[in-house]
């Protein structure tokens, strides 16, 4: 019961959609158990990432009833978590029960600050808070990558040193000065690195791996289907 | 930036310089500015999930269409969602495995014939098509390029066969395309990570620039 | 410790701030370069420019706030190319973390310089878990899965969604993306429903493309800053990426600086070491 049933469902839910691919959608019975196959999988897919958060709130709450270390940060966390869902959980009208009860207690006027649309305190904590630090976390990479070229990136081999060229051909082709200089040099070199660069040695290997990856995609989902995979259950 | 500047404009603009600058001050070394900024971004990003959540699967395809259009059926989706939750109580953890595998059956169904028809057919019809296609010397030059490359990165990449003989060959030659496709790679990467530097440059420079020259 | 050794165990704050030097400076003194066009990127621009206008093209937000500064340039020049040929737009995004929120604030900003009105020129369909069954459920019935748009409006309310019922209606889908949503784009609705599919990804995504443009399974490429710099050239507006190409030019001088030096130093330093062996 607790593997076969998930394995049968598994197998019923995934064959479905091999079997879809046949058939035009639109005009035949399928598309319409297709359609609601797919609108259920994006429903129950929404409750995976709710699951995520209700874990990573258990785990700081817990930190915090403990007092163990950095839990004043791990505090700041969960205040942060209920700070950007509450309000975006509110009603936005007094159109639905829960609605008329909220706003019987708070002023209707109130309903633009909640919701997750323009103008709400959801979009504010986002585009002034959340955004600008996801952004700056990412930017920090540009000075890593910087030390990194410094003291990592050497020409120790012959594979190495090839790397490294095409690494510093492909950096000045991209930018308007590092262009103008190979142009100065022969005016057909940006073409030539478009062409065999780009177009030849880098694609023909993202070719050879996009191809590797989809037979192993491939033969992982066919493994999924009958049940041989079943690694996504976990324990027990 | 613009003329003149009401007093939220400003602050809306320091506090995201704030939090810019305490991010970027863990360069120079880890301090509690940093910790506490790191720790309110993971917050609010767990709490954006669950507002976009509730606000598009829960009530915009869960709760109006049950209540409003009798649409009784999804209540199975619904359960199937819950059920997820399940994975929280140890004892009860493998009913959250129904929900799972419908998830993960469905996507591998999808992905099973996605990767044959729309990756492995069509890349092999255009490496077969660059031969037939190419025209002039650089034409056939850049079509063998594309061919040798796509087998040998291939046979590099497949380890069930030792690498030796006419395969340890082919690898080699595969090893050198990578080298020079990963270079690539390495060059847009910098350039990428330099790109979202910028971005944030041009933040303190222009936005937060512009609020300082106004208040001083 | 010689010369070189100190080179080589330079404290990294000092190459840091080398390159926060090097990208402030052009802001400083106002620097700007022409930046050149690749066929990828003039392959995207003439394939949305020659779409009749007032065609349904659906444009993809499917980038996280950390991508912005390469990704939302593309956005907002797609944007304007598509608006000023009076276009109808639908948005979506497949990025729970920002996409659907960055996609309300772009568009409406935009519309609103272009007069366009939600709903009859415009429309931000928002997000929905599981991107692959969502590009597939868009081929049977938008509505189907997106019942409502971003801020809850049914769809059955807005106007342009009464004639947009799924892929037959749409004439190119451009996705921009910072990740590999793209592939699947390209592998199911470019594959499987013929749907022209064009691409704006950021740097690190964009070699893996160049498969794809050469298969025909994309239709023109944006690489990077520098890709969203080609579009703004190609639509004649100049740009937060147009701006940041003297940076960028500067910043890649540097690292490529960095390389050389570092190298020098790493072989002066293990020849005096084997020689004092």
């Amino acid at each position: 019961m607790r593997n076969t049933l998930p394995v049968i469902i598994a197998f019923l839910a995934g064959i479905a959609m091999v079997i879809s691919f046949f058939f035009n959608p639109e005009r035949t019975v399928l598309g319409t158990f297709q359609e609601n196959l797919l609108q259920w999988v994006t429903i129950v897919g929404g409750f995976t990432l709710v699951l995520g958060v209700f874990s990573i709130v258990r785990v700081n709450a817990r930190a915090v009833s403990r007092r163990s270390d950095g839990w004043f940060y791990k505090l700041a966390t969960v205040i942060s978590v209920f700070a950007m869902a509450i309000p975006s959980i509110m009603p936005t009208s007094a159109n639905s029960a829960f609605g008329k009860v909220f706003y019987s207690i708070f002023p209707i006027s109130w309903a633009g600050a909640f919701g997750t649309g323009p103008d709400s305190i959801y979009d504010w904590l986002f585009n002034y808070v959340d955004s600008p630090m996801m952004e700056t976390m990412f930017a920090t990479l540009a000075f890593y990558i910087a030390s990194a070229a410094y003291r990592a990136f050497r020409a120790r081999s012959a594979e190495e040193t090839l790397l490294l060229i095409t690494a510093c051909l492909v950096m000045l082709w991209r930018v308007p000065i590092g262009e103008a200089l190979l142009r100065s040099i022969d005016v057909r070199i940006p073409d030539y690195i478009n062409m065999f660069v780009m177009n030849g040695f880098n694609l023909s290997v993202q070719r050879g791996i996009i191809i590797g990856a989809a037979l192993g995609m491939a033969s992982m989902s066919l493994r999924i289907l009958l049940g041989i995979e079943r690694t996504y259950m976990g324990k027990g | 930036m613009a003329e003149s500047m009401t007093f939220l404009d400003h602050f809306e603009i320091w506090l995201r310089a704030y939090l810019i600058l305490s991010l970027f001050s863990f360069l120079y070394k880890d301090n509690r500015f940093y910790k506490l900024s790191e720790h309110v971004f993971a917050g609010l990003s767990a709490g954006y999930y669950v507002g976009l959540i509730w606000q598009t699967v829960i009530v915009q395809q869960l709760i109006n269409p049950m209540f409003d259009e009798g649409e009784w059926v999804l209540i199975i989706p619904g359960m199937l969602g819950v059920l997820m939750f399940a994975r929280l109580v140890p004892k009860w953890s493998w009913v959250s495995r129904v929900s799972l595998a419908f998830v993960i059956g469905n996507t591998a169904g999808i992905y099973l014939m996605n990767a044959l028809h729309g990756l492995i057919f069509k890349q092999l019809y255009a490496t077969m098509g660059s031969i037939s296609n190419s025209n002039g010397f650089a034409g056939v030059l850049l079509a063998l390029v594309v061919v040798v490359g796509v087998i040998s990165t291939l046979v590099y990449f497949y380890f069930s066969k030792e690498h030796k003989g006419v395969v340890g060959v082919t690898a080699k030659v595969g090893i050198w395309f990578i080298m020079i496709a990963f270079g690539a790679h390495f060059g847009f990467t910098v350039m990428g990570r330099i790109s979202l530097l910028i971005g944030r440059a041009e933040f303190l420079f222009y936005e937060w620039g512009g609020s300082l020259g106004q208040i001083f | 410790m010689g010369f070189w050794d100190k080179v080589s165990n330079i404290d990294r704050r000092w190459i840091y701030l080398m390159v926060a030097v090097a990208t402030f400076f052009p802001m400083i003194v106002v620097m700007q370069f022409p930046v050149e066009l690749t066929p990828e990127a003039v392959q995207l621009y003439e394939a949305i420019d020659n779409l009749p206008d007032s065609s349904v093209v659906m444009l993809t937000f499917d980038y996280y706030p950390s991508a912005m500064a390469e990704t939302r340039p593309m956005s907002i020049a797609a944007l304007r190319h598509m608006f000023s040929k009076d276009m109808k737009v639908v948005t979506v995004s497949n990025i729970p973390l920002g996409g659907p929120t960055i996609a309300e604030d772009v568009t409406r900003s935009i519309a609103k310089e272009y007069g366009k009105e939600y709903g009859v020129d415009y429309v931000n369909l928002g997000y929905r878990a599981n991107y692959v069954a969502v590009m597939h459920g868009l081929a049977t019935s938008i509505e189907s899965i997106f019942k409502a748009d971003f801020t809850g409006t049914p769809l059955k309310d807005l106007p342009l969604m009464q004639d947009v019922k799924n892929y037959n209606d749409i004439e190119f889908i451009f996705v921009v993306a910072d990740n590999a949503t793209i592939d699947y784009w390209i592998s199911i609705v470019n594959a499987q429903y013929n749907i022209p599919v064009g691409g704006g990804v950021t740097a690190v995504v964009a070699p893996k493309m160049y498969a794809f443009v050469e298969a025909k399974q994309l239709t023109g490429l944006l690489g990077g800053m520098k890709g969203a710099a080609e579009y703004e050239r190609l639509v004649k507006i100049s740009g937060s990426a147009t701006r940041g190409m003297a940076s960028q030019s500067l910043v890649h001088f540097l690292i490529i600086f960095f390389v050389i030096i570092g190298n020098v130093a790493y072989f002066v330093t293990r020849k005096h070491e084997k020689g004092q062996k």
